[in-house]
Order: C-alpha cells, then structure tokens, then sequence
C-alpha cells in the first residue's frame, strides 16, 4: 500500500468518525444551538432597526380590522383601471402641436433606439382625434369624449407624465397593480387587506369587479394575494348570475347544517393547525368563515335593484345588465358598507385601429360614453353621501398610446389606431385627500415623452398606500427570507397632488 | 488637464484619512509613552511619526492635483493647502526629534500636530461641504423662520424676492462664492449670465433650451440631473417659477407685475403669498396625547361586531364603525362611555337611536367626526349632542331631522362640513343654517348628471369598399 493511500484512508476514518462521534456530535449541537439562539436574539432586539414594519398576519383572525401606521386621509379606495390602456391623446393631454404634424412621417429621433409593440418601420404622425376645451376653475383640458366628468373635473388630480417601463398589457398591469412586472408579487388590495383588515366583519376587505367582456390581460394574478397569505387575495363578483360563485348552499342543505359543517371542517383544520403552523390552514378556516356570511352579506349589497330610480339615472345603471355602470354603483355600495379596496376593470381600450371597436375616433368613443356618466355620478353621488373625503377614487390605465398612428407589420392600417406607449400617459385620483382641481407633470409640445413631474405605478402605489396612513417602505411582509413591499425598492409619495 | 492627475485628485477625500488617523494614534502612543507602563511606546514612535508623514505627503500631493479643477473658494483652499504641507513637515520634524529623544522638544512638536491636524482639517470640511457645515441644521432652521414674507407678489420682484431665495435655498451650497462645482457660480447676475465649464446655462430666453433648466427636469437618477441625488431637490411649484424667469428673458430687475404671466403662474403666485398665512387646519384628532382606553371594553365592542380600533398606532385615539350593529341597547351605551374620553371618529349607519346610546355619544368629548347618515334618531336626541364642540364632520343624510333637530346645535362652531341630503331639511333654508354654522361648507347633495343626446349614440364603423 502506498503512502498516498494510506493518507486516503486515513481521512476516510476521520470523515466517517466525524459523523459519528460523540465529541464531533456535541461540538455541533453548541454551534447549531448558539446560532438558533444568536438568530432569536437579534430578532428580539430588532437589529434592522425596522421598529415600526409590521407582520400583520395574526393567526386568531386576520381579516380584523386594523390601525394603520399614522392618521390616513383615505378609508378605502376605488381603483378604475381600464384595461387595454386608454389614449391620453384623445382623453386629457391636449396636443395642438400634434395636430399640425398629423399624417407627416414620425422624425427619426423619435425612433432610434426605440422598441414598440407593433409600430414597424416609419409610422405617420396622429393628430388628436377629439375636441379639447378647458374645464372648471381649474381650466383642465378634457375632450369632448367625456363630457359629464368634464364637470367634475375640479374635483380631480390629473398625473400627466406617468410612466412604465413594460409595454405589453400582461406586465404592464401586473406592474401597475403588484409592483412587479412579472408573477407572484401580491396585488395592491391585497397588500392594503393585509394593512388593514376588514372594516365589516360580514364582507371581505378586497373586492373585484370586472365589465367589458373580459379579464384583464393578467388574469386574476392581478388581484391575487401573491406570497401573503391567500386570505387576503381579492374576492371577485360576477355581474350576473350568482355574484359569488358556489356561495350557496346546495338544494336540501339549510343553513343551521351548513354552520355546524363548516364548525366540524374548522374544528379538523384547527387541529392540523396546531401540528403544522402553517398559516395558509388559518386563511383556509377565515374563508370558511368568511363564505358562511357572505352567504347573507353579498346578495344584500350586490342587489341594486332597490336603489332609488335617480341614483340608477344618475349612474346610468340598469339592474340585471353586466355593465361597468353597474359595478361603479357596486362600487360605491361596497365602500358604503366598509369594503376597503374596490378593484374594477373594464376590458376594451386597447385602441390600434385593427377594427372599427379598436379606432381612437370610434372604438374608443363609444368605450368612453359606458364610463363617463358612471365615473362623474360615482364622484358626485360619494361627494354627496359624505363620502369623497374619505374614499380614494383612482383611474387609469396600465400604459399610454402613441403620439404616432400604428402601422402593424409596417402597413397602413384601415381605421386610426394608437400603439403601446410607454414614456408618458394620464392617469387621475380624486377624493381621499387629494388636492381638488390641480394637474402634476407635463409632456412636450406632441405628447411622446414626459417633460417635468414624471411618476411611476411606484409612486401611485406610494400615494395610495400613503393616503390610506401607510409608510409605503414599513407596510412589508417576510417571505423566502427577506422583506417584501408593493414598491419593492422604489416610490416616493407625490406630495404634488396631495391636499 | 491630465485624466491621471484628475483620478489621483479625486483619491484626496480617501487618503487625507490616513495621516489623520496615523497621527493622532502617533500623538496618543506619544503621550502615554510618558506613562512608566508604557515607556517602552517611545521606540515605535518616530517610526508611527514617518509613517504619517508619508501619508500626508501622499494626500498634499492629491490635494494639489485636486485642487487644479478650481471648483473650490481661493482663500479657505490656500490656508488648507498650506496647513496641509505644514502638516506634514512637523510630522517629520517629530519622527526626527523622537528618534533622537528629545522629549521636551517633540513634547511641543506632538501638541503643535494635534491643533494643525484639528485646523486643517475643518478647512477641508468647509471646502467639500460648505461654509458653517458644523452648526448647519441649527442655522437652518432659524433661517427658515426669518425667511422674508412676501404678501403682495404683484410687487414683489422676481429674481431678487422669489427666484434668488429658491437658488440661495438649492443651488448655492456647490454654486456660489465657497464652491464651484463645474466652474459655475449662481450668487449673481454676472456669474449666473457667465455660465459655467460647459459654456452658458442659461439660452436665448427659452427654458428648455437653456442647460440650467434642462438639468433640473432631467430624470432624478440621472447623473447630470440637478440638485445632484440625496440634496434638497427644486419642488414643482419651484421649477414652474425658474421656467417662468427663464421664458420671460432672465430679468433680474423687473417686479412681477411687469412680466406676462402665464396661465400655469397665478396658482403658484398665490400659493407664495399663502405660505406666509398659516393654514387653518382642521384638527382631525386632538393635538393632546390621552392614556389609551380601557381594552376590555374595546375587546366587548369588537365581540358584539363593532369595528373599533387606534385611528393609528402611533395614537390613542379611538374610531368606531357601527356597521354591522344597528340596534342601540344599553350594553352599546355603557361601553361607549367607557371609552367616551378616546373617541375621536364615529361612524352608526342606519342605527336605530336609544337615548341611552345617544347620550353615551354626548359623553365623546373628543369627538371631531361622526357619520349618522340613514339613522333613526328624533330631533330631541340630535339636540343632546349640543356640546360636541369639536365636531367638524357631521353627515346626517338620509335622516328624518329637521331644523328643529338641527339649529339647537349651534355651539358646534368648529363645524366645517355639514351633509344634509335627503333629509327633511330643504335647501330654501340654507342661508339660515349657514349663518348658524359660518364655517360649514353644507351639501345637500341631490346632485343629477345630465342627459345629453350623445349618451345614447353608438358610432359604427364606416363599411368600407
């Protein structure tokens, strides 16, 4: 045997000895043990220092309402994203200079190094496809195409130069909604829920409508709870039909069964709880819970039918219908009875100009009538109710459109569309301590790239999160290791627009 | 200049903390080498001594290529400079003179180090961060306070009363008599005209062409984006101003009054002059701090399916949303009273009232809001709660009140708004109610959109052919 073998297998021994001995065994259970107690240690005393960051997930309930960090403006919100992405060219940023450019080829500058979704080549420049004028006091510059918020338009805060960085309808609404552009980031009425619980006991904390005959592009994902835990994902209605899909009770079973069955279903649940810890069992039983009383509480404030017959004029609602004028009624009805965070998308803005529905100058007109009279009674009908103080309503899409026409495939296209944009949109908060009347940011003289006052979804999500009494970077949540926030490690509050 | 002298200059910032560090520890072996028990220090010391000369050689050396960029203030550099050298000249003469023990002499030569190690380099902190750099957030304040107050901006002038306070409060810190970063200087009209090492910064009278402005709308994580990241930034209403002084050719002598104002400027004028009057805020929760309210009773409402909670963490103060509960009976009432004291936010939708219940509401001294709206609550029990004085929001929509329920509550002066839609209240008697309630802005509501012709039309597309 040779010296070197010798040596192999002597190490060899010390390695299997290692495993096994009696020394090796309690030298590693000091460490281990030290290390354990270290890593309690420095959570007890905080050494990040993120005194005020909270986990809110509590395991008795957590849908119980909760304090936010400071005095907020805002008790809930309603979120309007119009899902395909609205024009602003067409609706609030009124470009005269555009006009006279309309048909010329796009400048070159504005191309190079620039990627779109579908422009190829040299498109030709679009004029605004609508008659501006100035509103109200505040002399906002709304088209023609909304005339009924148009005279409203002292109680909004327009943002003119919001920008993204995703320029699909799948990410972009992620970004805008979960702060990331990719999945499992928790939506933002998720991480409000989160923040605040339930301010009714009978009805869940996020709420989702959706019109316009589709999802949006996202999917649910959009309003789904991501890495918190899943009781705090948002709870969508349906239009017609049951709201709330297999909330009833099947034929023959009564409620007082159905309660003893859901108590028995806990019960068994609480004690795999009590084995396990894992938190995603405690949502499981709220919701059980939770479901047992939507059973009575969602038909009650899903039923418009007993509003009063101006309020349905106002709106422009009409019971039994699956319209965006009906879930804005909804809306307000669920904010009335404490829902904190009401989602609603309305599908269809996506304006190219493939077809008639998709053109600036006919699509998206007639999209514009189905919301106009709905969004401007929401704001007066809260503003009446006592409600607008408190109620952060915030409207947007999840990008803007370009200043150029699209020419898909680089070929001129049958009806006047808008591609993708990125550099520059519009979007508008109203209510909850948003200062009434007032405009921030500006694009240049043809509304491709944003000038002064840029925001980000980052800094929406700031906002809001800020207007309901959140710090934006304490409101976190640990998850594989470290701690998470909506705006991950961007944001920043725009005091701008703030009462 | 030489991009190599350049890099090396800008190691000064590092290195000038090795000679610093060095000899102070050298002065502190010195000292306590007279200690008996640690005189054996002595033998290490002429060696700490050269070792720190050499390092401020090395940072004289890159203080001189540093300084060849000529953003820094004449005068405080040339004292620094020269200390510096002196600096390091004394550290030798101490490593010299502890080599050949003499101790009274390098005694003094330690002491001697210690003060011009202390003065030079206060002068390199004036040099990088500006005059007064010590005591700067104490001063800050205080000039805050003094800031001049313009009541008229009509009158005011515009560089001199609105856009030199701006520059003087962001830009001077790096642009003006004690720095120059980029050789430009904004503290007068001469400089600001002169520009700086790019060339001028302010263009023919058009803001967006003109490199000072283009700087401050850059991108904040740009680079040469302006004030640079982490420094007080140019707030918007601030950056529509120098737009403003900009566009209308660079006067700096003119009074507002005689420049064309754009559409976007009065809203930001008369924000100046509402800066100088102090707010009237409406105290949304009570300044003082209060003991927090007993939890039992909190912990009984929450059971009974009231919403009761801190308004936030960081306050004691007490909302409650009666939502889901809208029979009073006297439990509710005694548990309101026992948190009476906390109450700040209260909410009873549709509560049908018992004078138990609303006489525990008049117990809420503290109370500033309280939303009653579709309640049933008689006149009589609205007067009980004549002494809410801190009352600001009161929403009684939908209620069956009345002018009689509604005048008696008259002491409610700090009522700011006051909803009275669907009520039995018209609004033929609104000059009454605000006379009684000067402040309040009242809403009736009963708003109604309009029906236009165009609600109804559903544009086609053309058919084409």
């Amino acid at each position: 045997m040779s010296k070197d073998n010798k040596k192999i297998i002597k190490e060899a021994t010390i390695a299997t000895t290692e495993q096994i001995t009696r020394k090796y065994f309690f030298k590693e259970c000091f460490s281990g043990m030290g290390a354990m107690a270290l890593g309690s240690m420095l959570q007890g005393c905080d050494w990040l220092g993120n005194k005020d960051s909270f986990n809110n997930f509590t395991n008795t309930n957590p849908l119980m309402a909760r304090a936010p960090h400071f005095i907020g403006k805002a008790k809930s919100v309603i979120y309007l994203h119009m899902a395909g992405a609205p024009s602003q060219l067409e609706l609030f940023d009124f470009k005269p200079d555009l006009l006279k450019l309309d048909g010329q080829d796009c400048p070159q500058s504005l191309l190079e190094g620039k990627k779109f979704a579908f422009i190829r080549g040299v498109p030709k420049m679009l004029g605004p496809q609508a008659v501006f004028k100035q509103r109200g006091q505040s002399g906002a510059w709304i088209s023609d195409n909304l005339p009924h918020l148009a005279t409203v338009a002292d109680e909004i805060s327009f943002l003119k130069a919001v920008q993204t960085d995703q320029f699909n309808h799948g990410p972009a609404q992620l970004l805008m909604h979960t702060g990331s552009p990719r999945l499992g980031r928790p939506s933002i009425g998720s991480w409000v829920t989160y923040g605040l619980g339930s301010e009714n006991s009978n009805l869940p904390g996020f709420m989702v409508l959706t019109s316009g005959g589709n999802n949006p592009d996202a999917g649910k994902s959009v309003w789904g709870s991501g890495f918190l835990p899943s009781v705090y994902q948002g709870v969508q209605c349906r239009n017609e039909g049951d709201p709330v899909l297999f909330l009833k009770d099947p034929a023959g079973i009564d409620r007082d069964l159905r309660k003893a069955s859901i108590d028995a279903i806990n019960e068994a649940n609480q004690l795999t709880y009590n084995e396990f810890q894992d938190p995603e069992i405690v949502a499981r039983m709220a919701q059980y819970e939770m479901a047992f009383k939507m059973q009575i509480s969602v038909p009650d404030v899903m039923n418009i039918n007993d509003e009063p017959a101006y309020i349905h004029e106002m709106y422009g609602t009409e019971p039994g219908k699956a319209s965006f004028a009906n879930n804005v009624l909804l809306a307000r009805k669920l904010v009335e009875k404490g829902v904190r965070f009401v989602q609603l998308f309305d599908w269809g803005w996506d304006s190219h100009g493939t077809d008639g529905t998709t053109a600036v100058d006919i699509g998206l007109v007639n999209k514009c009538r189905n919301i106009d009279k709905p969004i401007t009674a929401l704001l007066l009908d809260l503003k009446q109710r006592g409600l607008l103080d408190e109620t952060l309503v915030v409207w947007g899409g999840e990008f803007g459109r370009t200043p150029m026409q699209e020419n898909r495939d680089g070929k001129t296209m049958p009806f006047k569309g808008r591609d993708h944009h990125t550099e520059a949109f519009t979007t508008w908060m109203a209510g909850g301590g948003i200062k009434q009347g007032s405009s921030f940011g500006e694009t240049d003289e043809i509304g491709y790239s944003a000038i002064s006052g840029k925001v980000t979804a980052h800094d929406m999500q700031a906002t809001i999160l800020n207007q309901l009494g959140f710090d934006h970077e304490k409101l976190t949540y640990t998850s594989q290791g470290r701690q998470f926030r909506l705006t991950d490690v961007h944001g920043r509050v725009i005091n701008e627009i703030i009462a | 200049m030489d991009p190599i002298v350049n890099i090396f200059g800008h190691f000064h910032p590092l290195l000038v903390h090795l000679p610093i560090g060095i000899l102070l520890f050298a002065i502190l072996l010195h000292g306590l080498s007279y200690k008996k028990r640690f005189s054996n220090f002595e033998i290490i010391l002429p060696f700490t001594y050269l070792i720190g000369a050499i390092a401020a050689l090395l940072s004289c050396l890159s203080g001189l290529a540093l300084s060849t960029n000529g953003e820094y203030d004449e005068q405080i550099l040339f004292y620094h400079q020269w200390l510096g050298i002196t600096v390091a000249i004394v550290s030798i003469v101490g490593a010299y003179f502890t080599k050949k023990q003499k101790t009274t002499i390098s005694k003094w030569v330690s002491i001697a180090l210690l003060v011009l190690l202390f003065i030079t380099g206060h002068y390199g902190g004036t040099l990088t961060h500006g005059e007064g750099f010590l005591t700067k957030d104490a001063t800050a304040q205080i000039k805050v306070a003094t800031k001049p107050v313009i009541t008229n901006t009509q009158e005011a002038f515009l560089y001199a009363d609105i856009i030199q306070p701006i520059l003087e409060e962001k830009c001077y810190g790096c642009h003006s008599k004690i720095k120059q970063k980029g050789k430009l200087r904004l503290d007068t009209k001469e400089w600001i005209l002169k520009g700086g090492e790019d060339g001028i910064i302010i263009h023919n009278g058009t803001a967006l062409n003109s490199p000072m402005y283009k700087r401050i709308i850059l991108d904040p994580v740009d680079e040469k984006h302006m004030p640079p990241k982490g420094k007080p930034q140019i707030t918007d209403q601030e950056r529509i101003l120098l737009e403003w002084w900009i566009n209308s050719g660079d006067h700096f002598d003119k009074k507002v009054k005689e420049l064309v104002q754009p559409a976007n400027i009065a809203p930001v004028l008369i924000v100046l002059e509402k800066n100088t009057i102090k707010p009237i805020v409406n105290e949304e929760v009570p300044l003082n701090e209060i003991k927090p309210a007993n939890q039992n009773s909190i912990n009984q409402l929450t059971k009974i399916g009231v919403t009761i909670l801190k308004v936030a963490n960081n306050s004691n103060y007490l909302t409650a949303n009666f939502i889901t509960v809208i029979k009073s009976n006297d439990t509710i009432a005694n548990l309101i009273k026992t948190v009476s004291a906390n109450m700040v936010w209260l909410k009873m939708p549709r509560m049908n009232f018992s004078n138990a219940v609303v006489a525990a509401i008049a117990s809420c001294d503290s109370l500033t809001k309280l939303n009653i709206e579709h309640a049933n609550i008689t006149d009589d029990q609205l007067n009980q709660l004549q002494n809410l004085k801190r009352v600001h929001y009161l929403n009684l929509v939908g209620t069956r009140i009345t002018l009689k329920g509604l005048l008696p509550l008259k002491n409610l002066n700090q009522l700011s708004e006051l909803y009275l839609g669907e009520t039995l209240i018209s609004n033929k008697d609104s000059l009454l109610i605000q006379k009684t309630f000067p402040k309040a802005k009242i809403i009736f509501g009963n708003y109604r959109t309009q029906n236009l012709p165009s609600d109804t039309v559903v544009l086609k597309a053309p058919i084409k052919k």
